[in-house]
Parts: structure tokens; sequence; C-alpha cells
């Protein structure tokens, strides 16, 4: 039950195109409690559920490969054309270039997270399936699964990390430049585009943290609860609306 | 849901199970992944989708290109049939071991052959590709009363997949679409995938997976046919050379490549939450309008970076977790197969049953192994033949 509505939730938070990409976890269920559910269906249905991940995820990778160099591209220009000039416009380049770096490197991560939601789902649902009929079809259904290339999150994990060393170089040294006025303009659009990856990182912070909880079914297989001890320091000062954290 | 005749669900049937028996082209193994096999799953008769994944190149652990196309509706109809044949064998062996002997590839429990367990790209034999546009469409298709019936078109489908070839002149025509193999070449010299390419004719796209040294490729065949605008993907698939790498995969990628360059923002989605009414959200929301936007930016991004690294984390208990469960899982059946041939598991023990039964004077020489060597060496040597 829980994860039912956690998912649902995450959905929800979810970037808008992304919403009918994850897995249709309560379908899933409510076939599963169906009088007669026949394995091929169940079966048919995740590998229909596999596929569309896979569709998603290497067409997202793909996405995020051509702008990966792009945003390379700019900030390379960037610092060509001004050299060691700190002028106005200069700044006001480099604060879109960050936000931009911020937006995108939220944006691969949310890609990793939607990965795992649905792997965890599948491993869950599956787990269900065998409660009910018995069977044994969760653990090599899940070997597969790991070798989907929805599940190879690899390299776009390295690029996250590659823009978390890269951005280090992008932000200023000071917190000065907070105060400067031409940080208003570019207040508007930022919040606006990184608001929604804020709060679908935040919820998939929260999902985590909940569905490692602890459950009724909690056992030795059970993944350990999350350790989010700084996370919690970062957020305390920011009021975040309760819906997310409830 | 509406009645179909059993006819057609078993045809749908039969050509979901003819993925199972795609050949799968024997790879170079190179230690590396190097499967080549493309899938074609269309459940449904409409223009069909061809999935596969090409990796091409290596990204950070080096894999090999690759397709990753399945027969994991292969796997989930072996299931079906083994679990639906075991029930008409009025139970036989455990599901789990039926799978392991029916499964035309020699059983997807045989991990070696089937998984080269590293990150970054494996065609396993198991990666499934299928696509029923609607589920409900293709639940219907294959809801049928006739379980008997279904159960025996399998059996006789599964008999017969010894080859390749066999199993498609079964598949009626019908829903079944193209199976098509490509090689999975790599940019970075890694020797790939054989080659072979189907009789039939995919027409539809296969998926490519790129990587960033592809994509540098293709960037440096563009800029040399003097930029996004002026290059067309016929030239730039020449200049590129990359095997496997259709016309379709560089013109829908020159297409993302172009429309990002010309508007060089974060992708769609961050720049259709632009749309909505910023004013709105920043009142709203206190924490990017009160503490400024650098701090504001810092904060996400450190909120990103705590998820990333937690799902980091969490992916690799679960591929822990599952590691040790098919380590146990392979533990028990080996224990089981062992108890059901009736061995013991030390030959000292059937040593000493055989000697129980034959009741003879000597049975005392072996239950000591120690002092065998003062026994009478003739004596002794009789026994140990008969005992094995």
């Amino acid at each position: 039950m829980k994860f039912g509505k956690r998912i649902k939730e995450q959905i929800q938070e979810s970037l808008p195109e992304w919403r009918d990409k994850f897995l249709r976890y309560k379908e899933l269920k409510n076939l599963i409690s169906s009088p007669d559910p026949a394995e091929f269906i169940f079966i048919g249905l995740l590998n229909s559920e596999i596929e569309k991940f896979n569709a998603f995820f290497v067409e997202q990778e793909e996405d995020f490969i051509i702008h990966h160099k792009v945003l390379q591209y700019r900030i390379q220009r960037l610092v060509e054309k001004y050299g060691d000039n700190d002028d106005e416009t200069f700044r006001e380049e480099i604060g879109e270039i960050r936000k931009d770096i911020v937006n995108f490197h939220g944006e691969m991560v949310l890609l990793v997270s939607y990965s795992n939601i649905n792997y965890t789902g599948l491993a869950k649902i599956l787990k269900k399936y065998d409660r009910r009929s018995g069977g044994a079809l969760r653990s090599p259904f899940v070997q597969k699964v790991l070798h989907q290339p929805f599940f190879k999150t690899d390299l776009v994990s390295r690029l996250v990390r590659e823009w978390e060393t890269t951005i280090d170089a992008v932000f200023p040294a000071s917190n000065a430049e907070a105060e400067r006025g031409y940080e208003r303009s570019a207040a508007v659009s930022s919040a606006a585009a990184g608001e929604g990856i804020f709060r679908n990182t935040v919820a998939a912070l929260v999902t985590m943290r909940e569905m490692r909880r602890g459950s009724s079914t909690y056992s030795a297989l059970s993944l350990p609860p999350v350790n989010l001890y700084d996370l919690d320091l970062v957020l305390q000062p920011i009021h975040i609306p309760s819906p997310i954290l409830s | 849901m509406e009645a179909r005749p059993v006819q057609r669900s078993g045809s749908m049937v039969l050509s979901n199970l003819t993925r199972t028996t795609t050949s799968i082209p024997s790879n170079p193994s190179t230690g590396e992944e190097s499967f080549t096999r493309s899938d074609n799953t269309q459940f449904i008769s409409k223009p069909l989708g061809q999935q596969t994944y090409h990796l091409l190149s290596s990204n950070n652990n080096g894999a090999v290109g690759h397709i990753c196309s399945s027969t994991s509706s292969g796997f989930s109809t072996n299931l079906h049939y083994s679990s639906m044949a075991s029930h008409e064998r009025h139970g036989s062996s455990s599901n789990d071991t039926s799978w392991c002997h029916d499964s035309p590839h020699g059983g997807f429990l045989d991990f070696p052959e089937a998984s080269h367990v590293e990150d970054g790209g494996i065609g396993s034999a198991f990666d499934d590709i299928q696509k029923p546009n609607d589920w409900h469409e293709w639940a219907d298709h294959l809801i049928t009363d006739e379980d008997p019936l279904l159960s025996t078109s399998w059996n006789d489908l599964l008999l017969n997949t010894s080859s390749h070839s066999d199993s498609k002149v079964q598949i009626p025509p019908q829903a079944h679409q193209t199976v098509q193999q490509q090689p999975s070449p790599s940019v970075e010299l890694r020797p790939v995938g054989t080659t072979s390419s189907s009789s039939n004719n995919g027409t539809g796209k296969a998926r490519m997976r790129w990587t960033p040294e592809l994509h540098e490729a293709f960037v440096e065949a563009v800029n040399s046919l003097g930029g996004s605008e002026r290059a067309t993907p016929k030239g730039v698939l020449k200049i590129m050379k990359v095997d496997g790498l259709t016309i379709y995969h560089v013109k829908s990628h020159l297409q993302k490549y172009r429309t990002a360059r010309y508007r060089p923002e974060p992708s769609e989605n961050g720049s259709s939450e632009k749309k909505l009414t910023p004013l709105e959200h920043i009142t709203s929301l206190d924490l990017k309008g009160g503490i400024g936007i650098t701090e504001a930016l810092r904060l996400q991004m450190e909120v990103q970076k705590q998820l990333h690294e937690q799902l980091e984390i969490q992916r690799n208990l679960q591929l822990r977790i599952e590691e040790q469960g098919k380590y146990l899982q392979m533990m028990f059946e080996k224990q089981n197969s062992g108890l059901e041939k009736g061995t013991a598991s030390t030959s000292d023990t059937s040593a000493k049953s055989d000697q129980e039964d034959k009741k003879t004077d000597d049975s005392k020489e072996l239950v000591s192994e120690e002092t065998r060597n003062s026994q009478e060496p003739e004596s002794s040597q009789a026994k140990r033949t008969k005992t094995r």
C-alpha cells in the first residue's frame, strides 16, 4: 500500500512529460488481486512496461548527451569571449549558465531516480505476485531486469558527477553577488524552471526515505533506512510546502 | 473485454513465442558484452516498432556496443509454458527446475552464459522488448479459456525451436514482425557482435543508445560538413562509418542536435516549466525568492546531489540483495538436486552404508580410514573396489 501511494505522489511531482512513463503499479496490483490472474498476462504487462522504460530512458539519455556537449560548448565560448573581464554581461551570462547547469544536473538525477523507482516497483510487484501465486517468478525476472537499458544508469551518473565538479568552478567564490541587482532578472526565469525540478527532487528524496522506513514485510533482504542526516540540515531553514513533506 | 477467437489468440501467442527463439548470434566473447541481437516484438499487427538498442562504443565502464533486445517475452512464455506444463505433468519438479530445463536458451539460470554482469551494457539473453501498444488490447488477445489449447501450441513450438529457422517458418506472419540483427559496432575499437541480417524486412526504428564518444564523432562529422544546418544525415552517416548506425538514427539525432543548438536552454522539460507564471511561483515559494538566486541554486544543487548519492547507494544495495538471493537459490537447488539423485554428499557416508548392507567382518576397516594402511592390503583393496 505504501509504495503505491508513494509512487503516485512521485509521479504527481514529476515533470509533466514524464508522468505517463512510470510503472503502472496500481494496475498491476489490481491484476494480481483479480480472481484469476494469468501468469502470462502479468508477465506480458511487465514486459511492456519495461519496454516503455527502456524507450523513454534511452531517449532522455540521448538528449542529455547532446545537451551535455552544448553546455560545455557554451561555457567554453563564454570563457573565451570574456577572458578575465568581470563585467556585467559576463556575470549575467554566467548566471544563466549556472542555472542551466544546476537544472541540467537535476534532470539527470531525476532520470536516475526514475530508473530506480521503476525498478523498485517491479521488484515489489513481483514479490506480491509470488506471494499470491506461490511461485518464484521474482528472482529470475529481476535478474533479467538488471540487464535492461533503463536500469543501466552508469552513463547518466557519470555525467552527473562531472557536472558536480564543474559547477564548483562556475559558482562564485563569495556570496557578495547575491546582493547585486542584476540577479533579479535571472531570478524570475530561474525560479520557474528550477522549481519543478527542485520539487521533484525533494519529493524523490522523501519518497525514498519513506519507502525504506520499514514495513510489515521488512526482512533481511530489505533495504536499510535512508541516512539523510545531511539533507535534513540543508532543508531545515527552508519552508517546504507541506504536501511534499507529509 | 471483447471475446477473441481462440485461433487468433493462439497465433498471437505463437508470434510472441517466436521471439524467444530468435536466434542469438554467437558472440565473439571478448569477456565484455558483445551481444548482438535485435528483436522485434509486435504483439498486435500494427506498424511495428523494432526495438533494438545499440550501445556503441564505451562509456565509462568500457561496455562494448551492443544491442539490447530481448527475449524476455520468450522468457516469460517459457515460464508460462513451464508452469503450465508442470501442471500437466501432475506436479513434477518444482517450477524452478522446470524453467531451467525447458527453456530453449538452455536455462536462464545458467548465469555465466546469459549474463555478463557488468555495468554498462549487456545484451542479455533475457532483455525483453515487447511492445503491445495498449495493454488492455494485449490482454484481451491473450485471454482465452482454452488453456489446454494454448499450452499445446506452446508445447509444439518449444519442441520445435531447436533452430532459428524452424521457429520462423512456423510462425504465421500475421502479427509477427521482423527480427533484424545488426552488429553493434564500437567507435572505440572494440570488436563487437556478429553481423547477420534477417531475411525479413523490418521497417521501423531500431533504437540507438548513444554515448558521449559516439556523439563526439557525430559532431565532428557534422562540423566537417559545414555545420548542423548544412550537414545531411546521409553525409554524416558516411563520414562516421559506424557499423550498425543507420540513417534513421543519424536523422533523428541530427534533429535533436539542431534543436538543442538553436535553443540552448535546459531541455523541454525545463522550458515548459518556464511557461508557468513566474511571479506566482516566486511568491508561493519563499525558498527561492527570499534567499537570492545564487543561494537558491546552491541549495537546489545540494539537494540534487543528495538524491543522486542516495540513489547510488540504494542501487548498490539492491544489486547486492539480488546477488545474494541468486546465490542462495543456486545453492538451494544444488542441494535439492543432490538429494533427489539419492547420492549422499560424502563418499564416507556411501561407503559406510554399503558396508552396513554387506554385513561383512571387514566393514570395520573402512570406518576408520586412518587405519587403512595398517590393514592387510589385499582385503582392504577388495573392499574399496566393492564399495566404490
